[in-house]
């Protein structure tokens, strides 16, 4: 037997013997370690950025909607029946004798905008809503006020826009405040800009309005609440919560749960935890497929592996007439497939880490390659070498000498 | 073995004249479908320590498969293998490969050097398996190439090399593991007479040196170095020329 050293560098001499066609061998499994590190690198960076972006907008953050969303497969429903929110269920939402872990409750109507300034208009998204909104938003102002108590009682003629509205209105932000704009041909006073949210899910195309001022100029009948707003009163009360208005709510329509009652309550977590299923199925998928093209350049290293031993059997055949066991013949076997399928891996990580970072600097788009995945990634092409290499390895080490040697 | 073959496995005790190599009714049928050749058929041979053993046939009578049942490359279909007092027939694989490796040494008719290997890296090749360090299987493949004139051409590869100098490269591999017996299967058929005369003259001195020698060869004046011809017909021995005590 040979020392594991003197192995490696006989394994070497054969890999480097047939340069042109080692390479080759190894591109498969080069593609392959690529795909699946990159693939699975994306997901990751796209799982990391969706979640960061969901955990931006404010972890205690709970939204109550009305509807039947699923058990009944979404047969069209008598309008009469539709469940619905009201001011009195966020009036009993915000109070704290009955919901002690809900600090601020938040009605809004959503309905569309044309927003008309001097010499523009847009298409927004308006939020009717009470002053509660901000806080439990988690959301700043970047210049200006948010609409006051009073002049929600008023039922004032105010606006306070999102940052992407303003600009495109008014061209700065800074600008807006102070100036008109018309929905309806009712005319709004600009009373504050919004901070940018910033992220993916961008809700800075927006105008705020109070929903006194909605109801009493700008709708058409009583529009029901759309959703409300509840922010717990820290992140880890957020289940209690939670609980808290499914309970008040299924309470004041006489039913037993919230569900039966047509109400679902959304939590940030629950999205970023629906988010992280769908981007786990992605890198399952995209990692899977990838998986293939490695399966692909492993069979390529076998048949090259069975190619070299019918190549090399005469020298099989020499080193067994000169005292090789067939042991030793099995290591230098093993090892010339293990290290081919390693030096493709390693290649192939070089490769993903270039693509990686092409795409991080030109797309701004993370792609993490992580530590795991690279020992991962080399460990699973030497186990690919050793398998790819252990059947013409076992092939070449059962050979009679005297068989392998008279062979041409 | 049954009661009727003589134990040609001596135990302890045994006279130290015993041969190194007995082979008894050797046969070996190589069958390919319906097909059998009979390449041997029922060898019986002796050969002392120390002998040089020629054997001489036309070609197809079976020389170089005797050579491989002799060399443990090949098994014979039947007959009794006596090694060094030992059956071969009961030795397992490693220990053929061990036998293989630290008792014999093969000169091959065709050479079969590693091509992208040095002189040297070829003639420590039996090193390696023998488990020999490094830096001690380099010094004595130097000194096996410089037994065999070769010193200066240790670094090059066997297509740098002509036919007798490759031919040398195989002696120093053979003898570089110091084995008691020496295999060579027509040593000089690819040669010249110059280089024939060369290798001829360094199996002269390891025979000297006290090594079993058995050469295969079709030429009389190379089989004429020996001290024994044995001339194989069509699988068998058909008759052995003892020449009167050389040295
Ligand atoms: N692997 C094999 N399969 C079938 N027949 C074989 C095989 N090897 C050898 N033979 C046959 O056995 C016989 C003896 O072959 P061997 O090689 O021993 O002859 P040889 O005396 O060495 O001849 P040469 O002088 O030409 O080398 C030949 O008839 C040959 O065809
Ligand atoms: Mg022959």
């Amino acid at each position: 037997m040979m020392t594991w050293w003197e192995t490696l560098r006989l394994a070497l001499d054969a890999i480097v013997a047939h340069r042109v066609r080692s390479i080759l061998t190894t591109l498969g499994i080069t593609i392959g370690i690529a795909a699946v590190t990159l693939s699975v690198g994306m997901a990751q960076g796209a799982t990391a950025s969706i979640s960061s972006e969901i955990g931006s907008l404010g972890s205690n953050l709970l939204t109550v909607q009305a509807g039947y969303f699923s058990h009944d497969g979404g047969q069209p429903m008598d309008p009469s029946t539709m469940p619905t929110l009201s001011m009195e269920d966020a009036e009993a939402l915000s109070d704290p004798t009955i919901a002690p872990d809900i600090a601020a409750a938040a009605p809004a109507i959503q309905s569309g905008f044309e927003l008309a300034a001097r010499d523009t208009s847009i298409g927004t998204q308006a939020e009717a809503t009470t002053p509660a909104w901000l806080a439990v938003q988690s959301r700043t102002l970047a210049v200006g006020e948010f609409f006051t108590p009073e002049q929600y009682d008023d039922g004032a003629a105010v606006v306070v826009l999102g940052s992407n509205s303003a600009s495109q209105l008014f061209g700065d932000p800074g600008a807006a405040v102070g100036q008109t704009v018309t929905a309806n041909s009712t005319s709004l006073l600009v009373i504050g800009v919004l901070e940018q949210s910033g992220g993916m899910m961008s809700t800075d195309d927006l105008a705020v309005i109070p929903l006194t001022t909605y109801r009493d100029r700008l709708s058409w009948g009583e529009e029901p609440i759309g959703a409300i707003y509840l922010q717990a009163t820290s992140a880890d009360r957020l289940t209690q919560a939670h609980q808290e208005a499914a309970a008040l709510l299924a309470g004041r329509r006489g039913a037993a749960t919230s569900e039966e009652a047509g109400i679902m309550i959304v939590s940030q977590q629950s999205l970023v935890q629906a988010m992280e299923q769908v981007t786990n199925v992605l890198t399952l998928l995209l990692g899977g497929i990838a998986a293939i093209s490695l399966v692909v350049g492993g069979i390529g290293v076998m048949n090259i592996m069975l190619v070299s031993v019918q190549e090399r059997v005469r020298e099989i055949g020499l080193r067994k007439a000169l005292g090789a066991r067939r042991r030793t013949i099995l290591a230098q076997f093993l090892t010339e497939a293990a290290m081919l399928a390693l030096v493709g891996g390693a290649l192939g990580l070089a490769l993903s880490a270039g693509v990686a970072w092409l795409v991080t600097t030109l797309a701004e788009f993370p792609v993490p390659v992580s530590l795991p995945t690279v020992l991962l990634a080399l460990g699973v092409s030497a186990a690919i070498g050793l398998v790819a290499g252990s059947y013409p390895a076992s092939r070449a080490s059962r050979l009679a000498p005297i068989d392998a040697l008279r062979r041409e | 073995m049954t009661a009727t073959t003589p134990d040609l496995a001596a135990g302890p005790g045994a006279s130290e004249a015993l041969p190194v190599l007995q082979l008894r009714g050797i046969w070996k049928t190589y069958s390919t479908g319906t097909v059998h050749v009979h390449a041997l058929r029922g060898v019986d041979l002796d050969v002392h320590a120390g002998e040089y053993v020629a054997i001489m046939g036309p070609s197809g009578s079976g020389k170089s498969t005797l050579m491989n049942v002799i060399g443990c490359l090949d098994v014979p279909t039947a007959g009794q293998y006596v090694l060094d007092g030992e059956d071969v027939a009961h030795l397992s694989d490693n220990a053929l490969a061990d036998i293989r490796n630290q008792r014999i040494g093969f000169v091959f008719q065709q050479f079969n050097l590693l091509p992208t290997q040095s002189a040297w890296r070829n003639v420590e090749l039996p090193l390696w398996y023998a488990r020999v360090k490094a830096s001690e299987r380099k010094q004595r493949a130097l000194d096996a190439l410089a037994r065999v004139g070769l010193a200066e051409r240790a670094h090059h590869k066997p297509g740098e090399l002509s036919g007798g100098q490759q031919q040398r490269v195989a002696i120093a591999r053979a003898l570089v593991t110091d084995p008691a017996l020496i295999l060579a299967d027509e040593p000089t058929g690819n040669l010249d007479s110059i280089s024939t005369a060369d290798v001829l003259g360094l199996l002269d001195e390891l025979h000297a040196a006290g090594r079993t020698i058995v050469l295969i060869t079709h030429e009389a004046e190379v089989a004429a170095r020996a001290q024994r011809v044995v001339h194989v017909f069509d699988g068998g021995i058909a008759g052995i020329d003892e020449k009167a005590a050389t040295p």
